[in-house]
């Protein structure tokens, strides 16, 4: 008994001291938000809330256009990691299941992409949207946002695709299925895992991108959450309640989501181990 | 790219697949990936080759015309000082950041690979700061490291560790620390977690046959960890250079580039030129110069860091 | 893990649809759009308000608010205009105006602004800061000052007067320094309120004029090495964090008393609801001057609207829209979008009741008053001396009064050699 508690002891301290790292913060701007005012900007901070209002969280939703941008959020996030889902897992298949001379070039090509820094691209960027007509509209986010999230989410599905055995492939073809048919039907149910990180990973993506928002989106009605957030900071006061408020309602959908998904994320990328 | 070797018997049997596939099966990679690059293409090289193009004017303002000054703005970049001393910072926080990431990465995934309860909710949660926008990550930090009212301070002082507050970001040394130690926090998880996965990988027989020829943990990280994990750290190491090299919004919420232009790394200055200065053709060359030292190690990155495992592929 | 992913997706889907939808908008009446960069929701709800009631009583024309951010708005506004996706009225500060000139979309107003004089009767240094190159560029709309704000009760423990003079001012902020108060809360970021708060001293030591008359530039002269040099061993009584800071965090630090004083427009909104509230302990005064400067003075900015459109239809309604906002019975709402903080800039509006009625106004109405008060000895870089340059935009935009202050509060080189290399960055900034 002493043994394991001496075994397990550092590794519940190093357990311990991780998820304080990543949720104190998140704690303290949790209980802030609901603090009164005073409280919230008093010189000697409060571990536990003294006083209790909803009166941040009832500005933002009613009297700011934050549901519009969480709206605005949630589209450009689902467009980006549909499309995402769709153009990565064909091109993970091609590169993957597929031998052909110039392969490994296309993929390092692909991720190559990153290397052009996103502040070179955002005046030709607004350019080209504005020739497009595509300028405020949130079109533009999601074309963005799939360009920076397709190729990382590319490699992400390499494992699975690896993994799967060519011998189950081979005979789907020998019974006469399509091309198609074989992805469809065998490798998509088997790297669904994969497909399910590769869409969260393209969704954050989205949901976390502010430079390029910042430009092409113009009017309040089209904002996104990271750039209507931004805005709230004000220029000559800085409403903190409203600020902590905010910062968690934004928090939440994601927690929301990662709820509800958060496992296939993680188990997701594992998965490859189970096989 | 050379063909593979058919030298295993898994390989011949690959082989005999492959004649019936090989007219088409070119064709068939290039349809699948197509799409993709297809979408790249429009949304990079369109405004890459007209940020080539405006490097080469000397245009100031958006929309205003300019005219042809060939290499000059080039030359201007390349003998300013700010833009050396820009270079130097991008480098201090590529390398910075790799080493913070990576350590907390490899000790986060370490530990999350043991067998504990509540593992699988510590492996979900610990991802929380990477899954929310940059600009919440900038109001939470700026928050807790206030000097009236902020958490980190009043704690700090409480424990006597220091009489007065710090203020984080106000001398080049520290502002570069915090934000390092930032962007870090939003980005380790992330990666430990795609450590993880590939540690999970590794079959666990390896450890046990290790086990039994007698070696230690050492020599087990450095003769199977490490190689297994050759490959997923290799595009880490690539990815993640070349990510971290272009991040700009944490640092522009967070300090702007100063104190002092401490922290103005090379995309910090490239807005800065562009937007605040309006010498938009400079800043274009700049970018594209940014651009040619990103392609430059990508290639040098590819062509001496390639895993093994990939080779035999090709 | 199927049936969670198709969970996920029904209920972001529901989300999208419950969320608000935006309406569509008729299009056959004249719409105009309004940007301006008064982002706080209480703001743009007053602003709202105003729309509201002027779209009612004008059935042909429709206007619209996007608000934006002022740190965005010098790369966006631009790269509109070029695509032509520009809004027909833009809010503005002086040295804001020029950059957007010189893409030739803007309307010059001299013509317009004659009328409403007529009418109001504009403060003429309003005007002043918008005409140049032969022509007036907006129409001024409200003003802005910054004042020297603390507590009275503060100030009485000390033991200290309110200070007028830099001696007594240098004395009270180091005699206000104690334990875990601050002097004074004094920003070094390389930001607009760090120009503004330079600016202030630097026309407090007489040297508010950074262009001699023939356009070239005397920012490097012993006058505004002293304003550094002040500014220097003032900060020296300023939080460890004040390198970091814009206007907000000023007044956080004012509000829960770590800063015994700031200099800013006003902290009115911010005391009132996050700090005591008590009108009577609230004091302001004016920022306190060199011994033997003969003008002194603080930083003010008219801000104003820009018009950009030349389709006759629109151009009437935008018109249209000003003159509704200038009436006095709208324009104190206007104004009191932020109570306390913006300024009449035309006389019946420095009279009007739906100004000095506003219960935050009428609570604070001795701190208004001298605010008033204080904002007519109010000036602008690159705006003094009857002369406007407009390439101080150039200066203003790269922040370099307050980049040559970092090189001493931060770099720790001396006044002097900073001040000339402060000139040096404005020659760099001007040279094309």
């Amino acid at each position: 008994m002493l043994y394991r508690v001496r075994r397990n002891l550092p590794l519940a301290l190093s357990v311990l001291a991780l998820m304080v790292v990543i949720l104190a913060p998140f704690y303290w701007i949790f209980t802030s938000s609901v603090k009164e005012p005073q409280e919230i900007i008093a010189r000697r901070p409060t571990l536990f809330p003294q006083s209790f209002t909803f009166e941040h969280y009832d500005k933002l939703l009613y009297h700011s256009p934050f549901p519009t941008y969480l709206r605005n959020s949630l589209i450009v996030a689902i467009g980006t990691m549909i499309i995402t889902v769709v153009l990565a897992t064909l091109a993970a298949y091609g590169l993957y299941r597929l031998r052909f001379p110039g392969r490994q070039m296309l993929f390092r090509i692909i991720l190559i992409t990153y290397a052009f820094p996103g502040v070179l691209l955002l005046v030709p960027m607004y350019d080209m949207m504005s020739r497009l007509g595509l300028v405020d509209r949130l079109t533009a986010l999601v074309i963005v946002d799939v360009t920076l999230a397709a190729p990382f989410a590319v490699w992400m599905l390499q494992a699975f695709f690896r993994t799967i055995p060519q011998e189950l492939e081979e005979a789907a073809a020998l019974d006469g299925a399509t091309r198609l048919g074989i992805i469809v039907r065998i490798l998509l149910p088997l790297a669904a895992p994969g497909v399910a990180a590769i869409a969260i990973f393209a969704f954050i993506t989205s949901w976390t991108e502010y430079l390029f928002s910042s430009i092409l989106i113009v009017s309040e009605a089209n904002r996104t959450v990271p750039v209507g957030l931004a805005g709230i900071i004000g220029q000559y006061q800085v409403d903190w309640g409203l600020l902590l408020a905010g910062a968690t309602a934004t928090a939440l959908p994601v927690l929301v989501l990662f709820g509800l998904v958060g496992r296939n994320f993680v188990e997701g990328l594992t998965a490859g181990a189970v096989r | 790219m050379r063909n593979t070797t058919p030298s295993t018997a898994r390989a011949r049997a690959w082989a005999s697949f492959r004649s019936e596939w090989l007219s088409t099966n070119t064709l068939m990679g290039y349809a699948f990936v197509l799409p993709l690059v297809l979408w790249l293409a429009a949304t990079i090289l369109y405004p890459l080759l007209k940020s080539i193009q405006l490097s080469v004017l000397n245009i100031k303002f958006i929309g205003t015309p300019g005219e042809y000054v060939g290499l000059d703005n080039y030359q201007r970049a390349l003998t300013s000082p700010y833009f050396r001393a820009a270079l130097q910072n991008s480098a201090i926080w590529v390398v910075g950041n790799a080493v913070v990431q990576t350590v907390l990465a490899f000790a986060a995934a370490l530990i999350l690979k043991q067998q504990f309860v509540g593992n699988r909710i510590a492996r979900i949660w610990i991802i929380l700061s990477w899954v929310v926008p940059t600009v919440v990550v900038v109001i939470i930090w700026r928050w807790l490291l206030s000097a009236s009212g902020g958490i980190v301070n009043y704690s700090l002082q409480s424990l006597g560790i220091i009489d007065q507050p710090v203020g984080f970001f106000s001398t080049g040394n520290t502002a570069f620390i915090s934000v390092i130690l930032i962007n870090s926090w939003r980005w380790f998880p992330f990666n430990a977690v795609i450590l993880l996965a590939a540690l999970q990988r590794i079959p666990a027989e390896l450890y046990e046959a290790a086990s039994v020829d007698g070696a230690n943990v050492l020599q087990k990280f450095r003769f199977i960890t490490l190689p297994s994990l050759q490959p997923v750290l290799f595009v880490m190491g690539l990815i993640g250079t070349l990510l971290s090299f272009n991040v700009f919004d944490v640092i522009w919420l967070l300090t702007g580039g100063g104190p002092s232009r401490a922290t103005t790394t090379l995309p910090v200055l490239i807005y800065d030129t562009a937007f605040k200065k309006y010498r938009l053709s400079q800043a274009a060359a700049m970018s594209v110069l940014t651009g040619i030292i990103l392609l430059i190690f990508a290639a040098l990155f590819i062509r001496f860091m390639s895993p093994a495992s990939d080779s035999d592929e090709r | 893990m199927k049936r969670t992913l198709s969970t996920l997706i029904i209920v972001l889907v529901v989300a999208v649809m419950v969320l608000p939808q935006v309406p569509a908008t008729a299009q056959e009446k004249v719409q105009i759009t309004l940007w301006h960069m008064e982002q706080p929701p209480h703001r743009v709800q007053r602003v709202q308000e105003l729309i509201d009631e002027f779209n009612a009583a004008n059935p042909d024309i429709e206007v619209k608010q996007e608000p934006q951010n002022w740190g965005e708005i010098y790369t966006k506004a631009p790269a509109a205009v070029a695509a032509g996706n520009a809004p027909e009225l833009l809010f503005a500060i002086p040295d804001f105006t020029p950059i957007l000139k010189d893409l030739g979309k803007v309307q010059p107003v001299e013509d317009f602004v004659a009328e409403l004089d007529a009418a109001h009767k504009f403060y003429p240094a309003a005007v002043a800061q918008y005409t140049y190159d032969g022509h007036t560029w907006a129409v001024p709309l409200y003003n802005m000052a910054h004042s020297l704000w603390y507590r009275k009760s503060v100030f009485e423990a000390a033991g200290v007067e309110v200070p007028t003079t830099w001696d007594e001012w240098l004395a009270v902020t180091e005699k206000l320094t104690t334990g875990e108060q601050y002097g004074i809360g004094l920003p070094a970021n390389k930001n607009l309120y760090t120009d503004q708060t330079v600016y202030d001293l630097m026309i407090n030591a007489g040297a508010d004029e950074i262009y001699n008359p023939d356009g070239s530039l005397r920012f490097n002269n012993p006058a505004t090495v002293e304003a550094y040099d002040m500014y220097s061993k003032l900060y020296k009584f300023s939080p460890p964090d004040s390198p970091n800071w814009a206007w907000g965090e000023a007044e956080a630090c004012f509000a829960n008393r770590t800063c015994a004083s700031i200099l800013q427009f006003t902290v009115i909104t911010t005391y009132d609801t996050q700090a005591e509230g008590d009108p009577a302990d609230l004091g302001v005064a004016p920022i306190p001057y060199k011994e033997g400067v003969e003008n002194p003075g603080t930083i003010a900015y008219v801000n104003a609207v820009m018009i950009l459109t030349d389709d006759p239809a629109k151009l009437e309604a935008a018109k249209k829209f000003i003159r509704f906002i200038l009436e006095p019975e709208n324009y104190g709402r206007f104004l009191n979008m932020e109570p306390g903080l913006f300024l009449p800039v035309t006389e019946d509006g420095a009279v009007a009741e739906s100004f000095w009625n506003d219960p935050l106004v009428v609570k604070y109405k001795e701190q208004v008053e001298i605010m008033v008060q204080n904002s007519t000895g109010g000036r602008l870089f690159g705006f003094t001396g009857g002369n406007t340059f407009p390439s101080i935009a150039a200066i203003s935009a790269q922040n370099i009064l307050a980049q040559t202050l970092q090189m001493v509060v931060i770099d720790g080189m001396s006044p002097e050699d900073a001040v000339a290399e402060g000139q040096k960055l404005m020659e760099e900034a001007l040279e094309d």
